[in-house]
């Protein structure tokens, strides 16, 4: 064998010299990941590894997670407040009193002119849970708007929304642990490899171990849709059409779980009666799958001892996104696939905190799942705050996405933007930027000064971001797991908690700090503890350094296992477990029937494709963490649409050239992929860059959720002439 | 040593129990016999003096990779990249797919690459430096970029892409195994990373748990013979019969029945069939430096030639230019010419200041057989062009071995610049056409430039430019010989020939036209001139015009010759290791934004600090002793 040299110079091996590691959950997705932050001797963050005993991911990370130490270095960062009075002025540096006293004072003066709605705070769900949990006590307590949602209207609320119907409340009933239990899993809407790879990798051991059927459900053929066993390329947005076929086959043949439904539920014969409409030939015309699969489908599933059901936001960004949750419920219901091992209906969750803001933040009610509906609920927290009761709505305000249009037409005046940036994540987003422009006052408190919604506000508020802080994200399965602080916030940027006190404090001091806002993020968890007794959502058995200890625990961990000794288990927590302990008053879970209308906004000969907007690995959301670290951003640097190869010669449109999109809202500049992942009507553009996707996007509202239909709406394609111009346009939309 | 975690997970460690004696080639997997002075040695890695107690210590290692798992989730080039350090415009693991099929019934097929180790590392022997060492622990080729002076050439030979050449930085870097990791028993950070679980490691040849194939082609892969890799793989579920690619290169796969189902390289007329000229990819090529020195250094070896030969022959009219006040002159002129060629090459090295590691490796580089041919060449040219200066028979002693010692440097250099282009990986130079090409341009464009340098000198011409016109058109038949049989080697050949070639008619289709037809005005004004001579008003412009012709035609022919190829390298993703994208974003600036992931070709300085101190840091002991090793391959 040839060594080539004998005298050999000694290998050397990249030695990034780390000194300690700290522990941290992960920021990105709602994985929850446990991951280990390497330190050097002076203090800089330079590696990342996953935590190996940890059960959510055992060691793994994704390549966002694997690159997470760079983002305390990322370009773009604010470290120092700024304001001006008007958006088409220059910026001027200021302090924190200074900014927070007219924080202060704008907010009150426009509740005075205008009402107290008239001011709105917009929140995200990337914030740790104690932030969230001050930010509702903040708004909810002192300022008094009832003008207050979070963007998790964007991803979650169908699943929110669909749980609270079937179930009575929100909670995911499921946990990761159910892959290893299942005997066939049905992914509806949700691309694990590419949205949640360490999910998928959990399932993939699962499967590697066990081996059960997989079936995805998704119109593009994604690289999960190629490791299914089954996979049904359905038409966009007609899912619930579906699952009222898998009724029909599952009635008709008498496969239900007749027992479970008559001890867990309400409603059978309604809906039995609805899923008469959906026989297998008929709904095979509306949602393209054919009657033979549907009924393969329909018995594999009714069949299997256990069957474990996710979905993320295939399902939720629909107009029919809330009922697709119910419509995965009501065939999880009528198959007893709720709270057993293995057979569940989970939701996928999107962003790392999602969770904690649904159950902490009180943005849709009041903290641990209470709802502002229910006077015991606001008794309860206005007694635990010392907050008069009667200072809260009665009933939940606008959210998130009916807020935009209310600041259009008036009714809302000014805004305070946390961590969020609508002008890359809401849906139709030119009709964004003229909404933000009517603003009186635009606050924007976020990590990145260069983020884009900074060109309208009156003021900048630079905060810290993830591991510059401590506190708690819930993950998808409930596990609350504990972000430690790994270093300093960049400049004179602060925690999002202390701008919150801060803020808190110059409300407080009008009726003589008549309610507590601990400090320490340790000590609000503790609060929120013990608001949690009797709850759902039963964190009273936790503190932080227990979380740490156990690298993360579900929910419910309540005082009571804590005093007993009981160690929480390493994961395979479940809810419902026990017959009828669903949250209804009566117990029960309910049975809801779901008529089909297509409003969908259906190509025509104008506009002859469909859209499908989604997500990318190596991307988080509007790319301001990712598209600044290059070992991420590499992988896709500037936008692409999967086209059809049949579709694109047809049109004239060559691989790998700038194209032109447009859609009855605005048009943008795509580089074209050709490739048949897509079908020959459709097209997919990842929603992750600014000035793109969401240029196009309608955006239809659910009904119940008023969650946008990001995933289907009708466009047109232009081949572009003059390639040079396009090139020098998409480089310009691409600050980063 | 590296640090093993006290919860780190089952699947990061090493699995085997029991390992085979030989490999499918018959190579024994252990890479050193028992007693060996090989072992029992650190791997000084950092300069830690430790031996790892991993038991397959001197076990052939490799990769391991199931196509049926693998995502593309990029997990195991960022873990490698977080480990490594590695700058963001390379990598040294990398994942592209190949597609194929109709929606819904598509299939994508991901493939993650890094180095395979090889069992025959075409690296370590074409490197001139001796910048990699083949490691009998675990078998690991190992690249020092302290070593390396960034010439690239590792690049050109390795079929799988893996040496990575930083533009930036100028040096090659790759995989090193994580030998780090392997000394501790875990497996390295790409593969402890997997999610999809699809990668794997181990001693070669053993098969994972759970795993059922131990294959050495998938589509898209490219072939193994050329090094014997150490990788195997899994690859069980059927694929469509024709699978294309995503980035630029114009190659999918097809399925050869005959050939046991594998699939082989294809042409795919992506880009259509409309012939262009595209005079920016020509004139903005990094691989001009390489036409500025091969075309000098074959015309100035040619005008050698015909000085030497016609030493030897009283008659030839040759004789009269060395004994003409042209001589000197002449002489001066192509050392300069040559040095020039020189000066472009080095400079465009990624350390042009470590140009004297390129004889490093004569043992078995053909680039450094070409580097010490050439040099060999220059050197004594220059001085007989010193010595020529003076006369006396002492004089005319040393003059006469120069003379003979240029020719042996000019047959070494020669052969071996010609050598080191039949590369098995890039099939369009692996002809003899390379050959031919080479020493037809010696002869036509080392007439051109002798007839330039005397004719318009010289009284009588008509003789000596007839001599030089045959000696020119000898040349363009040779070259066109070469490429008739090269262009039916194309059409009939593998993928990436063929792939070439299809480059060759339509990206740069009107250059090559321009090129082919310059060759025949050429030959027919070759073919005049050596029957009417030069002499005179009319047939002098006649040549000028063969002069300009000749050179525009070799600088073209030439620089398609780099620009043209295409080398065996594993499918791109759409954005990332897509040749077309690095393209457009140096183009139009997006590579400006340093997270887009593309680097800009570089120049880089020649430090004359950083060669100072390595005169002054190494005694001449050093010195004698590191030539000792260069001959003994110690």
């Amino acid at each position: 064998m040839l060594f080539g040299r004998y005298k050999k110079n000694p290998i050397k091996i990249a030695d990034k010299q780390v000194k300690d590691w700290k522990y941290a959950t992960c920021g990105y997705c709602s994985t929850g990941c446990a991951i280990e932050i390497g330190v050097n001797e002076a203090g800089k963050p330079v590696a990342s590894r996953g935590v190996g005993g940890a059960d959510v991911n055992r060691g793994k990370l994704c390549v966002k997670g694997i690159f997470e130490h760079e983002l305390f270095t990322s370009a773009g960062r604010g470290d120092q407040p700024k304001m001006r009075n008007e958006f088409h002025e220059d910026y001027q540096e200021t302090t924190w009193d200074t900014a927070l006293d007219r924080v202060h004072k704008e907010i009150r003066s426009i509740q005075e002119k205008h009402g107290p709605d008239s001011f709105a705070i917009l929140s995200t769900g990337q914030l740790l849970t104690e932030e969230f949990y001050t930010l509702g006590k903040l708004t909810r307590g002192l300022i008094g708007t009832n003008t207050y949602d979070g963007n998790t209207t964007l991803c979650m609320a169908s699943a929110v929304s669909g749980y609270k119907r079937s179930f009575g409340s929100d909670g995911p009933p499921g946990c990761y642990e159910d892959f290893e239990h299942t005997d066939l899993l049905i992914a509806w809407g949700s691309n694990l490899p590419e949205q949640h790879p360490i999910i998928y990798w959990r399932m993939k051991e699962a499967q590697e171990k066990r081996g059960f059927p997989l079936i995805v459900i998704d119109p593009r053929v994604t690289m999960y849709a190629q490791m299914a066993d089954i996979h049904l390329p359905i038409t966009p947005g007609t899912d619930i059409v579906l699952q009222n076929a898998m009724l029909n086959v599952i009635f008709a043949e008498g496969l239900e779980d007749k027992d479970y439904i008559e001890a867990n539920t309400n409603g059978l014969d309604e809906l039995k009666a609805e899923v008469a409409n959906y026989d297998p030939i008929t709904a095979a015309k509306i949602c393209g799958i054919d009657e033979g699969t549907i009924r393969v489908v329909a018995r594999l599933y009714a069949k299997a001892g256990a069957a474990m059901s996710i979905w993320t936001m295939g399902i939720n960004q629909s107009t029919h996104g809330s009922d697709g949750v119910v419509g995965i419920n009501n065939l999880s219901l009528c198959t007893g696939n709720i709270g057993k091992p293995g057979g569940t209906s989970l939701s996928i969750t999107g962003q790392c905190n999602a969770m904690g803001t649904r159950e902490w933040s009180s943005c849709s009610g009041l903290p641990g799942y209470r709802l502002l509906e229910v006077p015991e609920n606001r008794e309860e927290i206005g007694q635990f705050w010392n907050v008069d009761p009667e200072f809260f709505p009665k009933k939940r305000g606008l959210v998130h996405t009916d807020i935009y249009p209310a600041i259009e037409t008036g009714q809302v005046k000014g805004l305070w933007l946390i961590a969020t940036n609508p002008m890359s994540s809401m849906p139709n987003t030119e009709r964004i930027r003229k909404t933000l422009e009517k603003l009186d006052f635009l606050v924007v408190q976020d990590s990145y000064a260069d983020v884009e919604t900074t060109q309208y506000a009156h003021m900048y508020l630079p905060a810290a971001t993830w591991a510059e802080k401590e506190g708690c994200f819930t993950n998808t399965e409930r596990r609350v797991n504990i972000v430690r602080k790994v270093t300093d916030a960049p400049g004179n940027s602060q925690s999002d908690l202390w701008i919150f006190n801060e803020v808190a404090k110059r409300f407080n001091a009008e009726n003589g700090d008549a309610v507590n806002f601990p400090e320490k993020s340790a000590d609000i968890f503790l609060e929120m503890g013990e608001l949690s007794k009797g709850r759902l959502v039963n964190i009273s058995g936790m503190n932080h350094d227990l979380i740490e200890k156990q690298r993360g625990i579900q929910w419910p961990y309540t005082k009571e296992q804590a005093d007993a000794g009981e160690i929480p288990p390493q994961g395979g927590k479940r809810l419902y477990t026990e017959s009828t302990t669903f949250s209804y008053p009566d117990k029960r879970a309910k049975l809801i029937p779901l008529p089909f209308i297509n409003n969908n906004e259906v190509p025509d000969e104008e506009y002859p494709f469909w859209l499908n907007t989604g997500r990318l690995v190596e991307h988080f959301h509007g790319r301001t963490k990712t598209g600044k670290v290059a070992n991420n951003n590499k992988y896709s640097p500037t936008p692409f649409m999967e086209i059809n190869p049949d579709a694109a010669q047809a049109l004239g449109i060559q691989h790998g050239e700038y194209v032109r999109v447009i859609s009855r809202r605005s048009d943008a500049v795509v580089m074209a992929q050709c490739t048949d992942r897509v079908s020959k009507n459709a097209v997919f553009i990842p929603f992750h860059f600014h000035d793109c996707a969401n240029r196009l996007t309608l955006g239809l509202l659910d009904p119940y959720s008023r969650q946008p239909a990001y995933k289907q709406q009708a466009i047109r394609l232009e081949p572009i002439s003059d390639q040079k111009a396009a090139a020098l346009l998409n480089k310009e939309s691409r600050k980063f | 040593m590296f640090k093993v975690r006290s919860d780190e997970p089952q699947y990061a460690k090493l699995w085997d129990t029991e390992t085979k004696d030989t490999n499918r080639y018959g190579l024994n997997i252990e890479t050193t016999p028992e007693g060996s002075d090989l072992r029992d040695k650190s791997l000084n890695i950092n300069n830690d003096d430790g031996i790892g107690d991993n038991p397959n210590r001197y076990k052939q290692h490799g990769f391991f990779f199931n196509a049926d798992n693998c995502i593309a989730c990029h997990a195991c080039e960022a873990a490698c990249s977080e480990k490594n350090d590695v700058p963001s415009h390379i990598s040294f693991r990398s994942v592209g797919f190949v597609e194929g099929g109709s929606y819904p019934a598509y299939q994508r097929m991901n493939i993650s690459m890094a180095c395979n180790h090889c069992d025959d590392p075409v690296c370590l022997k074409g490197c001139p430096t001796r910048a990699y060492t083949k490691f009998a622990e675990y078998g690991a080729v190992l690249q020092d970029p302290d070593i390396c002076f960034g010439c690239g050439y590792c690049t050109w030979v390795c079929p799988y892409n893996a040496p990575q050449l930083d533009p930036v930085q100028g040096e090659v870097s790759k995989c090193n195994m994580c030998v780090d990791r392997l000394e501790v028993g875990l497996k390295p950070a790409c593969v402890a990373s997997c999610l999809g679980n699809a990668l794997d490691f181990g001693v070669i040849e053993n098969t994972p748990e759970g795993r059922t194939q131990t294959k050495v082609d998938i589509p898209g892969f490219p072939r193994t013979d050329i090094t014997h890799p150490n990788i195997r793989f899994q690859q069980t579920r059927s694929m469509q019969r024709e699978v294309t690619r995503t980035d630029s290169i114009p190659v999918k796969y097809h399925k050869n029945d005959e050939k046991e189902g594998r699939y082989l390289p294809v042409v795919d007329k992506k880009h259509g069939v409309k012939k262009h000229w595209n005079w920016g990819k020509i004139f903005h090529s990094h691989e001009n430096a390489h036409v500025v020195f091969t075309l000098s250094a074959q015309a100035v070896m040619g005008v050698f030639l015909f000085f030497f030969i016609s030493a030897f022959l009283a008659s030839s009219p040759i004789n009269a230019i060395a004994n003409s006040n042209a001589y000197l002159p002449i002489l001066c002129i192509i050392v300069g010419l040559i040095g020039y060629g020189l000066f472009k090459l080095n400079m465009h090295l990624g350390k042009p200041h470590r140009f004297y590691r390129g004889f490093n490796n004569l043992r078995h580089s053909p680039l450094s057989r070409e580097i010490a041919g050439v040099s060999l060449f220059f050197g004594a040219l220059a001085a007989l062009t010193f010595f020529s200066f003076f006369s006396g028979s002492v004089i005319n002693v040393i003059q006469f071995l120069l003379a003979f010692t240029a020719m042996i440097g000019l047959v070494l250099g020669s052969y071996y610049m010609y050598k080191l282009y039949r590369i098995p990986a890039r099939p369009y130079w692996n002809h003899w056409q390379t050959g031919t090409t080479f020493y037809g341009t010696m002869l036509s464009l080392g007439g051109v430039l002798l007839g330039l340098l005397s004719l318009p000198f010289l009284s009588n011409t008509l003789a000596l430019s007839k001599v030089l016109s045959a000696i020119v058109l000898a040349g363009l038949a040779i070259e066109t010989i070469g490429l008739i049989a090269h262009r039916r080697y194309l059409t009939s050949g593998e993928g990436e020939a063929g792939a070439a070639h299809y480059e060759q008619t339509t990206t740069f289709g009107k250059v090559y036209l321009l090129r082919n037809i310059l060759l025949g005005v050429n030959i027919v004004t070759a073919v005049t001139l050596f029957n009417i001579g030069i002499d005179g008003l009319y047939s002098s412009i006649f040549a000028s015009l063969l002069v300009i012709s000749t050179l525009t035609m070799a600088y073209l022919g030439r620089i398609l010759f780099y620009v043209l190829v295409i080398p065996t390298t594993m499918p791109g993703a759409f954005f990332w290791k897509n040749k077309g994208f690095v393209e457009h974003a140096r183009e139009t600036g997006l590579a400006d934004m340093p997270q887009m992931g593309v680097a800009y070709e570089h120049h880089h300085p020649f430090k004359v600090g950083e060669l100072m101190q390595t005169i002054k840091e190494n005694s001449l002991k050093d010195m004698v002793g590191h030539m000792k090793r260069i001959l003994s391959g110690g």
